[in-house]
């Protein structure tokens, strides 16, 4: 069939071939247009089982680091203002050094007076002495007379009463001295209790309270920790495992730990202990009304040093081998 | 013979174009109506399909589909992630809320809750902005749906507060994602920010994605994950169904769109079995005369064969045309966001064609047969 321009037929020869470029671009049109449904992998690396327990019996778990010794939330024994705080956070403290100081006036004005009170009290021993010493020369000197008629008996007894009384006298003065002592020694006791001192040797995490603020003995409520200390070196995570995979765990095998954000990052870190008591799990969503009735099993395990990688408080995913009794 | 075949149908214009304007009109009818069909249906896998990374979804027991779900306690991913096979699981939440906007407007939205670490659970591509502004506080993602939704007098909405559970939300970025059946807002934030953002229950974790290791099918995965935690794990592709076979069952949608087809074939059948009929018809003294002169029967068959064809080919490829073009006009509407045209559609039609065909064009031809060729001389 030659194509003969001068008699193009429409209905023979024009629409068949718009049918067909007609239905080619719809071909492509259809196909360039199909979804694109194909699976991507994930933009940010997602925890993952550790290579050696892919395709083994495991259990995962959830939780959050913490210092070895737990989380110390140092208190204060007495009331009072703060006159000085000593630590920075992150700042290393060996056990015994001052962390802060409370306002220890009243106390130092106490013991001052108690001071007062040994001084005075030391020298009325003193002039008890001197008095009985001479009530005692007087007495001696009137026994010493051997003529009854050059003294008189009233004399004699005046002279011995006042030995005896010069004699209470230095004891009531040294009753006075043991006592102001004793008021000076508790007035350096609670000048020693208004230094709050780091009960072990740790590193302070967090310091909630300034110069000037005024810390109370009484806590609870919403009460702040004034500081928080505890040993960091090492770390420890404490692992929620739901209690329906507790009998899985295999109890005493490293687990394999990385942190929030930074799934690649993975560390061995070693059993430490399981708490003996299983909890209701404490979800992270601060809702004031959360309740839970799920209970976890908390099993310790203890991290590697790592310079940063993990931070106390932070949220850390955990694999666990399970025990090979538990499929 | 062939040629004077296809001549002997153009020669009568008007039946040859009410032959193919038949055919287009059933091929636009069959072929627009199924796209709408499936795609309108597809709509209840949108959710799924929208997340791009997960293999697996696991959910309780009695979920059904994305929106119709019931929350798990959150020890819920540490199991799942106990699997083998489990590569990575993360959390996900989906609940609906109520929003207010700027302007004082009340819109339903369902929130999307994505891992806070890896944002697993996010579209893939956004409209504006990117993912990463979810590290910044209170930032939601609003799909582009909701733009639409939310902000009809065209504004950007970007930096626009809303009010969620009487918390601040503020919309960092647009993401591109196919809308649910019901066109609902979704806006997508970080799980922890979804927490505060939907009113509390005791449980809220919807769903666990899986990421299933290299070697391990995902619904190997999902059996396992089954055995293993007794909770419901569907792959991706069971999942997406779920939500179409949702739509099936609680709409009439396919028993509307069912009609409409069969209408379709219904008016295909009758315009052009007629048209063809009477077209045969008055040419039967012409066929009487091919007879005469020893043409015979078979090459007579494939003579109205040709003709069948032609009209077909015209008709078939004016109607997807005609599909295709609707669809592209309409690919700016919002409604229509991610309406395609699944390659099987147009075979179907094509069946559908041809099948008008060889019913028309036998039920013509019977009549041509049994012509004798002394007909021609009656």
């Amino acid at each position: 069939m030659v194509i003969d321009w001068r008699n193009l037929s429409i209905s023979r020869q024009i629409l068949p071939a718009i049918a067909v470029i007609g239905l080619v671009i719809a071909a492509l049109f259809i196909f360039s247009g199909l979804p694109d449904r194909a699976l991507a992998e994930p933009e940010r690396e997602p925890a993952r089982a550790p290579a050696d327990l892919a395709n083994k019996a495991r259990v995962a778990g959830s939780g959050v680091v913490e210092p070895s010794s737990e989380l110390i939330q140092v208190g204060s024994a007495v009331s009072g203002l703060v006159t000085d705080v000593r630590v920075d956070p992150g700042d290393r403290v060996l056990a015994g050094q001052v962390l802060f100081v409370v306002d220890d006036r009243i106390a130092r004005s106490i013991l001052r007076e108690a001071d007062a009170a040994i001084v005075q009290a030391r020298a009325a021993i003193s002039e008890a002495r001197s008095a009985r010493t001479t009530a005692a020369r007087q007495l001696a000197l009137y026994r010493s007379v051997d003529d009854p008629a050059a003294v008189s008996r009233a004399e004699v007894i005046r002279a011995e009463g006042e030995a005896s009384a010069a004699n209470e006298r230095l004891r009531l003065a040294q009753a006075q001295l043991q006592a102001a002592q004793a008021r000076a020694a508790s007035a350096r006791t609670e000048i020693d209790r208004l230094v709050v001192r780091a009960p072990i040797a740790g590193e302070i995490l967090t310091v909630n309270i300034r110069k000037g603020e005024f810390v109370s003995t009484q806590g609870g409520g919403n009460a702040q920790a004034f500081i928080e200390m505890g040993q960091t070196q090492p770390l420890h995570v404490r692992i929620d495992i739901d209690e329906e995979q507790a009998p899985r765990v295999a109890l005493g095998k490293p687990a394999t730990v990385s942190p929030r954000g930074a799934a690649e990052r993975q560390v061995r870190a070693n059993f430490v202990r399981a708490e003996p008591l299983v909890v209701p799990k404490r979800s992270l969503t601060n809702s004031a009304a959360e309740r839970v009735d799920v209970r976890v099993l908390q099993v310790i395990y203890e991290l590697p040093a790592s310079d940063g990688l993990f931070r106390v408080g932070q949220q850390v995913d955990a694999y666990i081998p399970a025990g090979s009794a538990a499929k | 013979m062939i040629w004077i075949a296809i001549r002997m149908l153009t020669g009568d214009g008007q039946k040859f174009y009410g032959l193919v304007f038949g055919i287009a009109f059933s091929t636009l009818l069959i072929t627009q109506q199924l796209t709408i069909f499936v795609n309108l249906i597809e709509r209840g896998a949108s959710s799924v399909y929208n997340v791009p990374t997960a293999d697996v979804w696991v959910m309780d027991e009695v979920s059904r589909t994305t929106d119709v779900n019931y929350p798990m306690a959150s020890t819920a991913l540490d199991r799942v992630r106990s699997v083998p096979g489990v590569e990575w699981a993360v959390p996900h939440l989906r609940a609906g809320a109520s929003v207010r906007s700027g302007d004082g407007d009340l819109e339903g939205v369902s929130i999307v809750g994505v891992d806070d670490a890896t944002l697993i659970g996010l579209p893939l591509r956004m409209v504006t902005g990117s993912a990463d502004v979810l590290s910044q506080p209170d930032s939601v993602i609003i799909d582009d749906v909701g733009v639409a939704r939310l902000f009809e007098d065209g504004r950007s909405p970007i930096e626009e507060r809303l009010e969620l559970n009487d918390q601040r939300a503020v919309i960092r970025a647009v993401a591109d994602a196919i809308p649910s059946f019901t066109s609902q807002v979704t806006l997508y934030t970080k799980y922890s920010q979804a927490l505060r953002y939907v009113p509390g229950t005791r449980n809220r974790l919807s769903f666990v994605l899986v990421g299933a290791s290299p070697g391990v099918t995902a619904g190997e995965l999902a059996t396992r994950i089954e055995a293993a935690t007794g909770l419901r794990a569907r792959t991706r592709d069971q999942f997406a169904r779920d939500g179409v076979d949702f739509i099936i069952q609680n709409t009439g949608i396919p028993l509307n769109f069912g009609i409409t087809v069969a209408l379709g074939f219904i008016v295909g059948v009758a315009i052009v079995g007629l048209t063809f009929s009477l077209f045969i018809r008055d040419n039967i003294k012409q066929f009487g005369a091919l007879k005469a002169i020893g043409v015979t029967n078979a090459k007579i068959g494939r003579m109205v064969a040709a003709q069948a064809g032609l009209v077909g080919l015209i008709g078939y490829g004016l109607g997807v045309v005609g599909t295709v073009l609707f669809i592209w006009s309409f690919s700016a509407n919002p409604t229509f966001k991610g309406f395609y045209i699944p390659w099987q559609i147009p075979l179907i039609s094509l069946v559908a064609v041809a099948l008008i065909l060889a019913l028309t064009g036998w039920l013509a031809l019977r009549n041509v047969l049994r012509t004798e060729p002394a007909s021609v001389f009656r």
